[in-house]
């Protein structure tokens, strides 16, 4: 059986790290990329992604290289469910700045499936928390006075309890 | 512009393919059928996807938290997975600062662009929509079935805003000319209307409307019972962009309405006139003899009752690439009609002619063979028609909806032939068919529905009210619930299948009489263990004979 044929990316931090093709092409980007130029055996420049990133983006795209291709940004992905498989769970408990550099990649690299998990990743980061929870976790500062705080919160009485 | 001031504040080098396109244009899309366009127009916003966007951004120049990082269009789809408004409310209670804030660093209000609150209807009030008065730069406004507004909320929300784009107020049926004159002061790039429902609404505000907002290209007046010509030709007049109109129901506009927009407007796309009774053969006759409507793809005539072959010619002489053609109770019609219709060639995709019950065989056979790209076709209380049309039909290769409600003629053959549609012509030997209308289809019985079922894997809705041998209580647990207006009577007879139903019917069925073998092979056999058994190869030497002979030759199930 022949090797499987492998491509080098190089990472923005310089890095070179060979990874199978069929697993690179999870990315649309790399694919229609290798599509249009062709192979030349060089390494491709991941300008946007630095190692560490890259190589989690790598495992998850070697985990899931058999899954079926996405159908395209049907209207499932867009469904509102935030279930995520066991693996990929796990494969997200990561610091906060690994988590959005994560779905940062994801997008550049255009990968949909692992975009899809990181944004239902940071939603259940969300669901039924409160406003000031939501600041702690995610680090924001607040700018509201109590006042204008409860004053936004009348004018939006149609939102609660829904 | 913010676009650019959004740029600066996410330096992502990510290709941005945002929702927040500013462009009105629905993408024309030429494959997309008729009803699906609909069902992704949501009704509520013209032309708009119907996506619920209030955004602001975390001010960029502290420290930005990790989460600062993120684009707008990541943020939007994060936000998209959260289920329950409340958890949208907490999200814009910290992660955005107030709309109202007036020493904030950037002005929070003058970001929202879109703002949609349909899916809250009656719980939303005048005083609901105060504090985004201040929004001036609202391009796209969607309130539909707000039912609780007033002129004074919407009136405030428009007053002084020069960005606004699309106004949806559809089913608010309170608002008077007061909000359409302020409308008409304010927003003169307002280039999609829709106040369907607004029993209000007169001429004299449409007038205004008219001579101010030049660049309408959408305007909606369903129901607007009021409208006259009046409006109606200054709308033609003033507004040369108009692409789509629609005039359901609008019983004082007669044929100068209608000839004035066809010969006046040249981009006219989509033209509704369903129920506008007065209209007659000469709003068509009297167009300029010449006329090219190269634009128009849909004009819907349903129950235009006074229509007779003679418009229907004209019609298609002059719009020659009409896409979808609605003539449904236009009962005058006759054959010569449908040979006119057959001139559209490959362009028509949908076509309903119901309740055109003169119309015969001969005709819908020559139909299919003009026009074999039609998707659609409904042919509901076309009495005289018999299992020769639907053979026919059963040929088109795109066919994924057919209404055949009260064709009372038609056998099982019928059936079995729909049951084979297309199956020869797909690579897949898989049939489109998707919904399937055979109410009052007296003569049918399980045989035939069984082996469609089996056929058409993507069959999700399956009619089959007054049909005897299906109004039983082993069959009906299927069936959809019948709608709550509906008489004792009614609910008797009521027999539809849709969605799961439709799969439970089939393996209902495939339970108490086991499928014939072949359907079975060819339908769900994917694990390739496919032995030569007659019976398995049957199916795909049948589809092969149609394809062939050009004649179906259906096989009796074995009894």
């Amino acid at each position: 059986m022949a090797a499987t044929p492998t491509l080098i990316l190089t990472s923005s931090d310089g890095v070179d790290i060979t990874v199978d093709r069929d697993v690179a092409e999870r990315s649309l980007l790399i694919k229609n990329m290798l599509e249009d130029l062709g192979e030349t055996g060089e390494a491709i420049p991941i300008p946007n992604v630095n190692e560490a990133v890259l190589k989690k983006v790598i495992e998850w795209c070697t985990h899931h290289k058999s899954d079926p291709p996405s159908t395209g940004d049907d209207d499932d992905s867009r469904r509102k469910t935030t279930d995520i498989d066991e693996w990929d769970q796990k494969f997200m408990q990561v610091d906060q700045e690994m988590l959005f550099e994560i779905i940062l990649a994801a997008n550049y690299l255009d990968i949909k499936g692992l975009l899809d998990v990181g944004c239902k990743t940071v939603a259940n980061m969300i669901k039924g928390k409160s406003p000031e929870e939501i600041r702690k976790t995610f680090n924001i500062q607040n700018d509201f006075t109590p006042e204008e705080e409860d004053q936004i919160r009348r004018e939006n009485e149609w939102a609660e309890d829904r | 512009m913010p676009r650019s001031r959004q740029a600066a504040r996410f330096p992502s080098e990510a290709p941005s393919e945002t929702s927040s396109s500013t462009s009105p244009d629905r993408t024309v899309d030429d494959d997309t059928d008729f009803f699906t366009a609909q069902a992704n127009d949501s009704q509520s916003s013209i032309g708009v996807a119907n996506i619920r966007e209030v955004n602001a951004y975390h001010d960029p120049y502290l420290a930005l938290p990790p989460i600062g990082r993120l684009p707008p269009e990541i943020l939007i789809a994060i936000f998209s997975k959260l289920s329950s408004p409340g958890d949208m409310l907490s999200c814009m209670r910290s992660i955005t600062s107030s709309v109202g804030k007036m020493q904030s660093f950037f002005e929070y209000s003058s970001l929202i662009r879109r703002l949609n609150l349909s899916a809250l209807t009656e719980d939303v009030s005048d005083g609901t929509v105060v504090p985004f008065a201040q929004c001036k730069r609202i391009e796209r406004l969607t309130l539909t079935n707000c039912s609780k507004l007033t002129d004074k909320g919407v009136s405030d929300l428009v007053e002084g805003n020069r960005h606004l784009q699309a106004l949806d107020v559809s089913d608010l049926r309170s608002l008077t000319d007061h909000t359409l004159y302020t409308v008409a002061r304010n927003c003169h790039r307002l280039q999609g209307l829709n106040i369907t429902g607004c029993v209000k609404a007169t001429d004299d505000s449409l007038i205004v409307v008219s001579e101010n907002c030049r660049q309408i290209k959408r305007l909606k007046l369903n129901g607007v019972g009021q409208v006259t010509d009046k409006a109606i030709m200054s709308f033609a007049r003033n507004c040369p962009a108009i692409l789509e109109i629609d005039l359901h129901d609008c019983k004082h506009v007669t044929n100068s309405s209608v000839t004035c927009l066809m010969a006046t407007l040249p981009n006219l796309r989509e033209l509704r006139l369903a129920h506008c009774s007065e209209i007659t053969d000469s709003a068509f006759l009297e167009l300029p003899r010449h006329l090219s409507m190269d634009s128009l793809r849909i004009l819907d005539l349903t129950a235009c009752e006074n229509i007779r072959d003679e418009a229907v010619e004209r019609i298609v002489q002059s719009a020659p690439r009409l896409r979808n053609l609605v003539l449904a109770k236009c009962r005058l019609i006759t054959d010569r009609a449908v040979w006119a219709i057959c001139k559209l060639g490959k362009n028509l995709h949908y076509v309903h002619l119901g309740h055109c019950s003169n119309i015969t065989d001969s005709a819908v056979i020559q139909l299919v063979k003009s026009c074999n790209r039609i998707r659609y076709i409904d042919l509901a209380c076309c009495n005289l028609l018999t299992d020769l049309s639907v053979q026919q039909l059963a040929t088109l290769p795109k066919l994924r909806r057919v209404g055949l409600v009260k064709c009372q003629l038609i056998s099982n053959q019928s059936i079995f032939a729909l049951a084979r549609s297309n199956v020869s012509h797909h690579p897949l030997g898989v049939s489109s068919l998707e919904r399937v209308h055979l109410s009052y289809c007296v003569q049918l019985n399980t045989d035939g529905i069984h082996d469609l079922l089996n056929n058409c894997p993507r069959l999700t809705h399956l009619s089959l009210t007054g049909v005897q041998p299906f109004l039983r209580e082993e069959l009906t647990v299927f069936c959809r619930e019948a709608p709550p207006e509906f008489t004792h009577q009614q609910r008797e007879v009521f027999c539809v299948f849709s969605g799961e139903g439709v799969n439970r019917l089939r393996d209902y069925l495939n339970r108490i009489t086991p499928a014939r073998e072949m359907t079975e092979a060819t339908m769900y056999d994917d694990d390739e263990e496919l032995d030569e058994e007659e019976g398995q190869v049957t199916g795909l030497m049948h589809a092969t004979a149609i394809n062939d002979d050009g004649y179906i030759d259906i096989p009796h199930p074995p009894s």
